[in-house]
């Protein structure tokens, strides 16, 4: 294993469609052992990205390393890359088809069986195993699928939203799994469009919108980065006149709490003195880590908004 | 390659299991024999249910000698006496008594016309059978009548051309016609089963690219397969299911020849020629020449099938675009057919020459010796670098089209996805 340096670089890397920009100027590279999430909206080019690592797309400009060279063929082996459009054969039977994907993949006829097997009874489809990949739902063939993606072992995981149309169990299933490969020391690296599920998995994170990359960081840093000073304060009782505290800035009502925004140069401690001091029973008092959503926004605006034209000029 | 047995046999095993492959499999033979046994029992069954009639004679000459001819065709006929009461026939017919009694008149034994009264028309095997045997007896009664009666009765009989190979004695001539039939049958069952193989299984390999990257599964066998070990795969695959079909009919054939015909064509004493069919099969060669011909057609066509079925999205699109393919598949069979029935131009060689025509076109030209031997080789060669270019081709346009989920190419399109890939 060739975990020493970098998994995946892309340098510069440009793809257009006729006239539309579906990657631009994007750089990223991933160091072994992470758990990377692509993160933006649909549409933002999240899924260009990945086909162009695995050499489905060339890109228009610029350069795509995995492992260290080109995309080729034996590289591209080392990887287990589950697509977003996710193709079966229908009338395959399930243990028949992973035995398939397992073989061409370099896995002998034998142990790919007996690892589809043991997969199968992991994900719970160890009864579906002689049936019709068409006989199965949507989220059980994507579980198959996932089977499939990794079968041979790969080094590099690369899915693309292999969250998406899983029930949260499944989701949960899906989600310890991706931690325990990581924990082998896989490298993954996964899109979505959901943010959440990246704050619970990512060690690293990229976020684009619209073609191009608008932040790429490690989670804990950019959250301790993009911490806005805001606090969440609750009381048993009658709430003090926050609003009127020299520190604060603004008060927002969120349900019992009250989530204030500190001016700059406050730090949380002191407006934790003064509610001490003033007598007020408090309840519960915490920073607010910003959630990437937030964070997405802040940097990115919101997809839909951003893309609305502008109607009120003259506000800023 | 590993791999690409990989994809082979899940080509191969994944077909073989269908429905469809064992229905039309076991379905042609058992169709076949089906409709010929129904054709022989409907018509035997017909003629079964009542086989009883009564000859009235009124001519006085011909009587007798119609029952013996009825009788050997297997009626049981009962002659009435000259004169009989036909009211009391007529109304034993409508009483169901009787089926239908014959009446030979006068005019019976000059124009070989004569009645058949019943409630309901004889069937086709019955008027036949009647009229055959009536006739005959006529034609025999009036011959006996000439003085030069035996030399008409040969000249009836058809003549015959009698074929006189000038400078091979008996045996060598017996067994030039042998070799003769032999070609004949080779290439006719030849041509045919090129023609059904390039254009069914042809068909499929198209419809099976066509599936992979409609439902996109292409994606993940292309990360880990070459995209023309992938083609290659295919088309092998669907070739081993079109040869195990064949190889089934022709095991079924041969079971039939090697244990049924034999004895149904020594009952039936008539066709003992026929009983030594098997000096007919055809020889090691002409069966190599037919593995040949087969692998370079079936390639030549199932790539190109391949390459319609990577353009296209759907099974619409690949109906209007594979048309051309079929056209040239079809084309030779047609010109075929007329060779078959003897319009044999000398200018069709040089047509069967064409490698797009050359499985159908020249198989049976080789087999039935009607071609020299350098122009065979001459169409194998040439067929054999077509495949390589149509190979090399349809690769390219493959590797682009099954990624590419737009329109179908225009023509300028796919020059530069041939160039390119």
């Amino acid at each position: 294993m060739t975990q020493n340096g970098t998994v995946v670089r892309l340098s510069g890397v440009r793809k257009t469609f006729g006239t539309h920009t579906a990657v631009d100027d994007f750089d990223l590279e991933i160091e072994p052992g992470t758990i990377y999430g692509l993160l933006g909206p649909n549409g933002s080019g999240k899924t260009t990205t990945i086909r162009m690592m695995m050499g489905i797309l060339l890109p228009d400009g610029g350069a795509v390393e995995l492992f260290g060279g080109a995309p080729d063929f034996a590289r591209r082996s080392r990887v287990g890359y589950l697509p977003e459009e996710r193709g079966v054969y229908e009338k395959m039977k399930v243990l028949d088809q992973l035995v398939f994907f397992g073989e061409i993949r370099g896995v002998g006829r034998a142990l790919a069986r007996t690892r589809a097997e043991k997969w199968l009874e992991r994900l719970g489809l160890s009864e579906w195993s002689s049936k019709k990949v068409q006989a199965l739902s949507k989220g059980m063939q994507q579980k198959v699928q996932f089977i499939s993606t990794v079968l041979h072992d790969p080094e590099l995981l690369i899915l693309d939203e292999p969250f998406s149309g899983l029930d949260p169990i499944n989701q949960d299933v899906l989600e310890e799994i991706v931690l325990e490969e990581s924990a082998r020391g896989k490298t993954i690296l996964f899109s979505t469009h959901l943010m959440e599920q990246a704050e619970r998995l990512c060690e690293r994170v990229c976020l684009i919108s619209r073609a191009r990359k608008v932040l790429d960081d490690d989670l804990k840093e950019l959250k301790r980065r993009e911490r806005s000073g805001a606090v969440a304060v609750e009381f048993d009782g009658e709430a003090p006149p926050v609003a009127t505290w020299p520190g604060v800035s603004e008060v927002e009502e969120a349900g019992d709490a009250l989530h204030l925004t500190l001016r700059d140069e406050v730090r949380p401690e002191e407006i934790l003195a003064e509610v001490v001091a003033d007598g007020f029973s408090l309840r519960r008092f915490e920073l607010l880590e910003p959630r990437l959503h937030e964070i997405f926004v802040r940097h990115a605006g919101e997809p839909a908004e951003d893309d609305a034209p502008l109607q009120t000029g003259g506000a800023s | 390659m590993k791999q690409i047995w990989s994809v082979v046999r899940r080509e191969y095993v994944e077909r073989v299991k269908t429905r469809a492959f064992i229905l039309s499999t076991l379905g042609m033979p058992l169709l076949m024999i089906g409709i010929m046994a129904i054709v022989g029992f409907v018509a035997v069954l017909s003629e079964q249910s009542e086989r009883q009639i009564v000859l009235v004679d009124q001519s006085g000459q011909l009587g007798e000698r119609v029952r013996q001819a009825l009788e050997q065709a297997g009626y049981e006929v009962e002659l009435a006496a000259a004169g009989v009461d036909m009211a009391n026939l007529d109304q034993q017919v409508l009483d169901e008594e009787l089926e239908a009694y014959i009446v030979l008149d006068d005019t019976t034994a000059s124009e070989a016309v004569f009645a058949y009264r019943g409630k309901e028309p004889p069937g086709s095997v019955r008027s036949q059978l009647m009229r055959a045997a009536v006739v005959e007896e006529i034609v025999d009664l009036r011959l006996g009548e000439m003085e030069d009666g035996d030399s008409v009765r040969r000249l009836f009989e058809g003549g015959a051309l009698e074929y006189e190979p000038v400078g091979l004695d008996e045996e060598e001539a017996e067994e030039a016609e042998a070799e003769r039939i032999t070609g004949m049958i080779t290439g006719i069952a030849g041509g045919l089963i090129l023609y059904i193989m390039m254009l069914a299984y042809g068909a499929q390999t198209l419809q099976s690219v066509l599936e992979e990257k409609q439902s996109r599964v292409v994606e993940l066998v292309i990360s880990s397969l070459r995209p023309w070990q992938l083609m290659l795969g295919k088309i092998v695959g669907v070739g081993a299911v079109g040869l195990t079909q064949v190889a089934i009919w022709i095991a079924c054939v041969a079971l039939l020849a090697g244990l049924a015909l034999p004895s149904l064509i020594a009952a039936a004493s008539d066709f003992e020629e026929l009983a030594q069919f098997r000096q007919y099969l055809p020889g090691p060669g002409a069966v190599l020449l037919l593995v040949v011909f087969f692998l370079l057609g079936y390639f030549l066509y199932s790539s190109l099938f391949a390459a319609v079925g990577a353009m296209c999205r759907n099974l619409q699109e690949a109906g209007q675009t594979q048309a051309p393919l079929i056209i040239l598949i079809i084309v030779p069979f047609m010109l075929q057919m007329m060779t078959f029935q003897g319009n044999t131009m000398p200018w069709m060689n040089w047509v069967a020459l064409f490698p797009f025509f050359s499985p159908i076109m020249m198989y049976p030209r080789a087999v039935m010796g009607d071609v020299p031997a350098w122009m065979v080789a001459a169409s194998i060669v040439l067929m054999a670098l077509t495949v390589w270019g149509a190979a090399w081709v349809a690769g390219r346009i493959y590797k682009v089209g099954i990624l590419s989920q737009g329109n179908r190419p225009s023509p300028r399109e796919l020059l530069r996805w041939i160039r390119e890939a």
